[in-house]
């Protein structure tokens, strides 16, 4: 696994041992979907289709842009109700590549403007919250203001 | 001994905080490109100018502002340095959905034990 952020694009790769044609369908099955990215899932999978991803409290909404079995998928990734990251106003692309037995997935962040960046972060159940934070929501228990914001707010 | 205060390392979280409310971001989005006054940027809300304040305050003490004097005025712009650790975060959050991706596929797909030769 690696990752690197290049002018505001992420790119995230993995090394998956299963060929493409086993993997695509967890971008596109909203059942599969839900078995490593959000809760729920409601999934279009064509172009201009639906692709909607309720994550707890954050629901990242998009649309299909790409669905190119088994290769290639791309969506629209926004909030609804966020100015900081709308709907369709990043993209993320997925390109499964045969490697051997297996599949690398390249996975390619677009049109994230800094201050947006600056609000995700990740690590699973941890991150999620941060993530939520992210997009406007407001964040989980543990991020209550620190003393210094309090002292601030009085 | 150099006298001078350098600015006191940020911890990301502490700046996801100040980050954690829409105003805030507002303020932010307001100084991205251009020095504003407190007074200019409190034009731009409905909340009393001491609102604004604390939320510049929140925003300086998270790194996220810098501030110079001119004159009587105080003059505010986005400090991009502030989120670099928090971009350094935010590249965490696709490869560990992609783990998780990983995970899924290779126990719901087990491979068969590779036979000997």
């Amino acid at each position: 696994m690696t990752a690197e952020i290049r002018n505001d694009v992420i790119v995230a790769t993995e090394r998956i041992e299963a060929p493409p044609e086993v993997v695509f369908p967890y971008f596109t099955d909203p059942a599969l979907i839900v078995t490593w990215i959000g809760d729920l899932a409601e999934l279009d999978p064509q172009a201009g289709g639906v692709f909607s991803l309720d994550m707890g409290q954050v629901t990242a909404h998009g649309a299909y842009i790409t669905v190119d079995p088994p290769y290639r998928v791309a969506f629209s990734w926004g909030i609804p109700g966020s100015c900081t990251l709308p709907p369709g106003g990043s993209t993320v692309e997925v390109v499964l590549t045969p490697d051997g037995d297996g599949t690398m997935v390249v996975l390619t962040h677009r049109g994230l403007r800094a201050a947006d960046i600056g609000t995700h972060r990740a690590g699973w159940e941890h991150r999620l919250g941060l993530l939520r934070v992210a997009v406007g929501l407001g964040g989980p228990e543990y991020l209550t203001p620190s003393a210094a914001e309090r002292r601030h707010a009085r | 001994m150099d006298e001078r205060k350098q600015p006191a390392p940020v911890a990301p979280d502490a700046v996801l905080r100040a980050l954690a409310d829409p105003h805030r971001r507002q303020i932010l989005r307001l100084v991205q490109h251009a020095e504003l006054p407190a007074g200019q940027i409190a034009a731009s809300f409905t909340l009393t100018q001491q609102a604004v304040s604390q939320h510049i305050g929140v925003l300086s003490q998270a790194g996220l502002l810098t501030e110079r004097r001119e004159g009587t005025r105080r003059l505010y712009a986005l400090n991009h340095q502030a989120l670099e650790p928090v971009r350094e975060l935010l590249s965490e959050f696709w490869p560990d959905a992609l783990r998780r991706l990983k995970k899924a596929v290779e126990t719901a797909h087990p491979r068969p034990p590779k036979r000997q030769p």
